[in-house]
């Protein structure tokens, strides 16, 4: 590790120790149990990788699957917190919420299918495995998450002031984890391959010094990234968390079954009109 | 690298939607309905632009505008009828405000309800997309000058009949609403 990265993942072990003492403080353990041991899980990885490496050696097989262990625990964890985001608040809704959950579900299969997918054509590394499945799992969170953000703009639900900020920080690392994982995986399993092969030990180590600077350049964004997300987290958590909104007063059932087609009916006797206005 | 190039652009452009989902600008032009609270207490803007209707068709009649032709100077008649299109275009601006204002209207009766139709929902936003695309191409047509200011009447006579279905419905729920509140106070 270059004086930069030890100085960012110092600072990353000092932003997430404070983190966990807002969670603490906040209570947020009460109101966002799945958030609060995704933040856990992310200092623990990086307490854990730290360790690693003061143990084992950055350059140890030991510390490299450690680290891509801590990779794909941090993204269980995270799919994890995305989904309590998308039930905390709607499901008080019954009526959307048997809809959101559906479609949210049916997604969340299908992108996971495609990660499976992804991952499965791959050479046969852990490093590329590691890059395929975090990219996708990172790309599955971004659209999850804009699904969600749609269906509660639609129906005019507003996402609660820390629930904002999570999912912003969510995202600002999910993207750039998807940028940064896709350039990797293509140095991986283009230029770099033959670093990955047994059979060409010979380069191994020409090719050291280059796999090291993309290393120590792709650690030193995404420390950068991660440290901006778990900053916009403490600012989400800087002031007392409001009390639990009361779940709305739902209407009658045939509310909806009277009024909803006949609304429709209306909407589309409107657009029947719009297309006649064009008619030549 | 050839992803790359596919990705980047894509990542910037879903960060964009993600951050404008998250905080959305406030309502500055008025052209849709702003979104409502999470406690649905803010009251539900009635259409109002159909209303000025019989006004608008007489300044946007035919007669009215071949008078001009004839009896103004041309540089006033056309300046004229620019004016018009103009107003047009505010009307039909207004006109869309009453339509978001009919569909959040079936949006909220949807969230507030213990079950919804799953069809009925996938339908309204089919209906809500189209009208979308439609408003856009006879906002074009008509700022361009391709769409006789006299055809908008057809439209308004729908908008008329939606918002006297709105205020019943309006009506309606709030008696619902008044009953459901009256029952948990007394339980």
């Amino acid at each position: 590790m270059n004086r930069l990265e030890l100085l960012l993942a110092f600072l990353t072990l000092l932003s997430l120790t404070t983190l966990c003492g807002f969670i603490l403080a906040r209570n947020v353990l009460r109101l966002l149990p799945l958030f609060a041991i995704y933040s856990f899980v992310l200092l623990f990885s990086t307490g854990s990788v730290w360790l690693a490496y003061e143990h084992f050696g950055f350059h140890s097989l030991a510390s490299y699957y450690i680290y891509w262990g801590t990779v794909l625990l941090n993204a269980v964890a995270r799919s994890l917190a995305i989904a309590e985001l998308c039930r905390y608040g709607l499901r008080a809704y019954r009526g959307i919420w048997s809809l959101v959950w559906r479609v949210l579900t049916i997604l969340s299969i299908l992108l996971i299918a495609r990660t499976i997918y992804d991952a499965w054509g791959q050479p046969n590394r852990v490093a590329i495995y590691g890059t395929t499945i975090d990219r996708d799992l990172a790309l599955a969170s971004i659209v999850i998450l804009l699904a969600l953000l749609l269906f509660r703009n639609y129906y005019g639900i507003a996402l609660e002031r820390l629930q904002r900020g999570i999912a912003l920080g969510i995202c600002l690392i999910c993207v750039v984890d998807v940028i940064g994982n896709t350039v990797l995986r293509n140095i991986f399993t283009g230029y770099f391959l033959s670093f990955f092969m047994a059979s060409q030990v010979a380069v191994w180590s020409a090719m050291s010094a280059q796999v090291e600077r993309i290393n120590d350049l792709w650690s030193t964004i995404h420390l950068a990234a991660f440290m901006s997300t778990i900053g916009i987290w403490c600012f989400a958590l800087r002031k007392p968390l409001p009390a639990r909104q009361e779940s709305p007063v739902m209407l009658p059932s045939e509310v909806y079954r009277d009024l909803s087609p006949a609304i429709n009916m209306r909407l589309a006797s409107f657009n029947t009109r719009m297309v006649e206005l064009l008619k030549p | 690298m050839n992803d790359l190039a596919i990705v980047i652009p894509v990542m910037l452009a879903l960060s964009v939607i993600l951050v404008w989902l998250l905080y959305p600008r406030k309502n500055l032009k008025g052209t849709s309905a702003p979104p409502l609270q999470a406690n649905f207490n803010e009251p539900i803007p009635a259409p109002r632009h159909f209303r000025y209707f019989r006004q608008i068709r007489q300044a946007l009649s035919a007669a009215d505008a071949e008078y001009l032709l004839q009896a103004a100077p041309r540089n006033v008649s056309r300046q004229a009828l620019r004016e018009r299109r103009h107003v047009a275009l505010g009307f039909l601006k207004g006109l869309h405000e009453d339509f978001s204002n009919i569909s959040r209207l079936g949006r909220v009766i949807a969230a507030l309800s213990p079950e919804i139709s799953h069809k009925q929902e996938a339908e309204r936003l089919k209906l809500t997309v189209k009208f979308q695309l439609l408003y856009a191409i006879v906002w074009l047509r008509l700022y361009t000058g391709n769409l006789p200011v006299g055809q908008l009447e057809r439209l308004t006579g729908v908008v008329g009949r939606l918002a006297a279905r709105m205020d019943e419905a309006m009506a309606e729920i709030s008696a619902q609403s008044a009953g459901q509140f009256a029952e948990k106070l007394g339980a």
